[in-house]
């Protein structure tokens, strides 16, 4: 979702066209144009304009008065959820309810933020060229794998099979650096790591 | 000597007597016969008639045979029972992980395998940062092991995905330094596949349900990061070895079709034979490079289970998984076992729960490593350092056509033409079926295609056993065979056309194994005969029967043995006796043996 400053620049970009040609709009929904003022000219006060805010990240907060629903994160599934991030348990009563609000706020920032309606989109993985050309460039066919299929050969006359050809590597190209050196425990050419009695 | 060798190894002893020098006569040793016989408390009528060894032989390991497939049948159902398996029908769905053949790891420049120039493999000396898990390291996909991979997708008939993801399944273990596997969950490269197996993979004709092929579905095969080694020494010590970490490894799934435990073990096999077929993965299930996980349920027959599903397959029983199998045989007894254990809770009334369960060799049950409460949250979620997986159809159509042949084909084309050539097939990685089929093709090319199947069975004769014997008997590795494809054609050619015995042949094949291999100088076969005066001088039925009549007086108690004692196998030592005693090249066996018959007949 791109923020709602974006259609002006769409309709900014609209007027230097020909007159028959729009540009899509961005959001689905049309934008506010109630609250914008224009004087005598035809110029915007951009101070008034911008003196009362229209939306602040604190309407994803829970308010302050806010009661935590009943329906918030158990004990104990604040204690399984610290286990599986490896996090340590909280050291007593008082730090634990801390954590439970934190996350309780957390919690109603994602409700909030689920509410946008995403039907029919992808999420975002990351920032990433995903135009047709973008596509074709990071794709692997016969041109990417060249040098790879030319470092294989064919052994056998009447029964054939594929073989990397060997030599390919010496490791030179391997980053000289010791592993171990980030060791806390080290024994020869191993790590070394206590765990539970086995068996 | 000849009990115990007889008792371990019928064949490799049968296959040591053909390497001794003619002059030792297979003697049937009927005392040895009977008293085998007797042990097993069988006497047959013949115990009185001279067996030959080979025949004998053979009959013991066909019978063997038998009793272990009659106990074995015992074995499996005794627990069970039969009325049990009318009742209980058991589902198995197979995810096989499988180390791919490439140089690099999947998301290092690291090598995959281990240098020649490193013996052994130093532990902790194939590492990158990325697979140390160093703060700020980034994986790089490497591209070389898309082919593998591919490949192994083709082979089973999958359907490439043109865009597959990355995603990281979470948890902490101290082989898995960055905390997360780089797999692929959501969008896996290849889906919907399929393997087919028959009869002659071990399939047991139950399953085929007079089909002549059963076909396994494949629901996916994904590519993800293999974990590091750890080895326990002492009670709580382990050691961890980082070479391992980030090897790309595919994870075949299959769909629940499976429904009986040599099925199961059938399956692993073929998918390890077509991976090897295509050079996907070479590292077979004794090395490590193949590990299997099952999941077994078991419902009665008619019903549907508890209702549970598994990618379009419903009315299932609930399931539990047995992970970390590393051979055939584990499979197939693990499966047994936990079907015993389901079938035996379920008739008492309790249910299964979903669990994790384990297999140690020797052992009668599963042992339970996982409960439902101890699952583990994976908490999957797309890596967002690595770009989606985007495959080319041209990339996809060369390797097609590309493919090499897959073992069923090959097993066909061989069944249609040389039978005996299916030994050769797994022998030396694929080298010594394509000298056989390159001698054969030369071979054909002179005398025609009219004899091709005997000509067949006289090659694979040769270069399985003679050949064979040679590198055995100069412990020698089929690298340095030095024999080429083209002297062992002009022996058989030499062979066929009766320009010499067999005895020559065999001579001269192991003169030509001994000798330096090209560039050196090497004399031709012919060469070989001429200085050798090898060449067949065929003697007149008198010079057979005057050799025949001299040997005969010099031992008159082996021919009493056979004459009066009915020993008929001895005839052979005569025949040895004779080609000893003739001239090199000089005596046949067949026409020798006709003659002291008929000598002493009568």
């Amino acid at each position: 979702m791109l923020p709602r400053s974006v259609p002006k620049c769409a309709s900014g970009f609209t007027r230097s066209l020909p007159a028959r040609v729009h540009a899509r709009p961005f959001t689905t929904s049309p934008p506010r144009r109630d609250a914008i003022e224009r004087d005598a000219n035809g110029h915007i006060d951009i101070e008034k304009l911008l003196s009362n805010p229209s939306w602040s990240v604190t309407s994803l907060l829970p308010s302050k008065d806010h009661q935590p629903p009943t329906s918030g994160v158990s004990s104990k599934q604040l204690h399984h959820l610290l286990r599986l991030s490896a996090l340590p348990p909280p050291k007593n009563a008082a730090e634990e309810a801390q954590m439970l609000s934190t996350l309780a706020a957390q919690l109603h920032f994602v409700k909030e933020i689920q509410k946008v309606d995403t039907a029919g989109m992808e999420p975002l993985r990351s920032l990433r060229d995903e135009t047709a050309q973008g596509e074709r460039e990071a794709e692997l066919g016969m041109e990417a794998l060249k040098g790879v299929l030319e470092q294989e050969e064919i052994r056998g006359t009447h029964h054939r099979r594929i073989r990397r050809k060997p030599g390919g590597r010496d490791g030179e190209e391997c980053e000289k650096w010791d592993p171990l050196g980030t060791a806390g425990r080290r024994m020869g050419r191993y790590f070394v790591v206590e765990g539970e009695k086995a068996g | 000597m000849r009990s115990s060798t007889i008792r371990t190894a019928p064949s490799h002893f049968a296959r040591a007597l053909q390497y001794t020098s003619p002059g030792l006569i297979r003697c049937p040793r009927p005392c040895i016969v009977a008293k085998w016989l007797q042990s097993r408390s069988l006497t047959t009528a013949t115990a009185h008639e001279a067996i030959p060894l080979r025949k004998h032989l053979k009959d013991e390991a066909k019978r063997k045979k038998a009793d272990a497939k009659r106990d074995g049948n015992t074995a499996s159902t005794k627990p069970g029972g039969d009325p049990r398996l009318e009742k209980w029908e058991l589902t198995v769905g197979i995810e096989i992980h499988a180390e791919l053949n490439t140089a690099s790891k999947l998301f290092s420049s690291a090598p995959a395998e281990v240098l020649e120039s490193d013996n052994g493999g130093t532990a902790n000396s194939r590492v990158a940062m990325f697979d140390a898990a160093l703060p700020g390291t980034q994986p790089q996909f490497q591209v070389a092991t898309l082919l593998p991979a591919l490949r192994a997708a083709i082979a089973f008939g999958c359907e490439v995905q043109r865009q597959s993801g990355w995603d990281r399944k979470h948890y902490f273990h101290w082989d898995q330094p960055n905390g997360y596997q780089i797999t692929q969950y959501y969008q896996p490269f290849a889906k919907d596949g399929c393997l087919v197996l028959d009869a002659s993979d071990g399939v047991p004709a139950l399953d085929m349900q007079g089909a002549d092929r059963l076909r396994i579905g494949i629901k996916q095969i994904q590519m993800e990061q293999d974990t590091a080694k750890t080895t326990n020494v002492g009670s709580s010590t382990y050691h961890v070895d980082l070479n391992r970490a980030g090897v790309p490894l595919i994870e075949i799934i299959t769909l629940p079709h499976i429904h009986s435990p040599q099925t199961a073990a059938a399956v692993v096999r073929k998918i390890q034979a077509v991976l090897k077929s295509v050079s996907s993965c070479v590292i077979g299930m004794e090395l490590g490079g193949l590990r299997a996980d099952v999941n077994v349920s078991v419902r009665e027959r008619g019903t549907s289970g508890v209702g549970s599903s598994y990618s379009g397959v419903s009315g299932l029983g609930q399931r539990t998984e047995i992970k970390n199998l590393s051979s055939f045989k584990a499979v197939e007894d693990a499966i047994i076992a936990e079907r015993n254990r389901q079938i035996t809770v379920l008739e008492a009334g309790g249910v299964i729960e979903g669990e994790t369960r384990g297999w140690t060799l020797g052992a009668t049950e599963t042992t339970r490593l996982r409960g439902k409460e101890g699952e583990v949250d994976y908490r999957y979620m797309p890596d967002a350092d690595l770009p989606p997986l985007v495959i080319g159809q041209d990339l996809v159509e060369h390797l097609t056509s590309t493919l090499p042949t897959l073992p069923d084909e090959l097993q066909q084309e061989l069944q249609d033409e040389y039978n005996d050539a299916k030994t050769l097939i797994d022998l030396d990685s694929g080298d010594r079926l394509d000298f056989f089929l390159r001698t054969v093709h030369s071979v054909t090319a002179e005398l025609g295609m009219s004899s091709q199947a005997q000509i067949g069975k006289m090659v694979g004769n040769w270069v399985l056993h003679e050949l064979g014997g040679l590198l055995t008997t100069h412990q020698r590795s089929w690298d340095d065979v030095r024999v080429t494809a083209d002297e062992l054609k002009n022996i058989l050619l030499c062979l066929h056309r009766k320009q010499i015995t067999t005895r020559v042949a065999k001579q001269l094949l192991a003169d030509l194994f001994q000798r330096a291999p090209a560039p050196a100088a090497r004399p031709s076969v012919e060469q070989l005969i001429e200085t050798g005066n090898l060449r067949l001088r065929p003697l007149s039925e008198e010079e057979y029967r005057d050799l025949a009549r001299r040997i005969m007086e010099e031992s008159p108690e082996m021919v009493k043995a056979v004459r009066e004692k009915g020993q008929k196998g001895k005839v052979m030592w005569f025949v040895g006796q004779m080609v000893r005693q003739g001239e090199e090249g000089t005596v046949e066996p067949e026409k020798a043996k006709a003659v002291i018959e008929s000598l002493m007949g009568g």
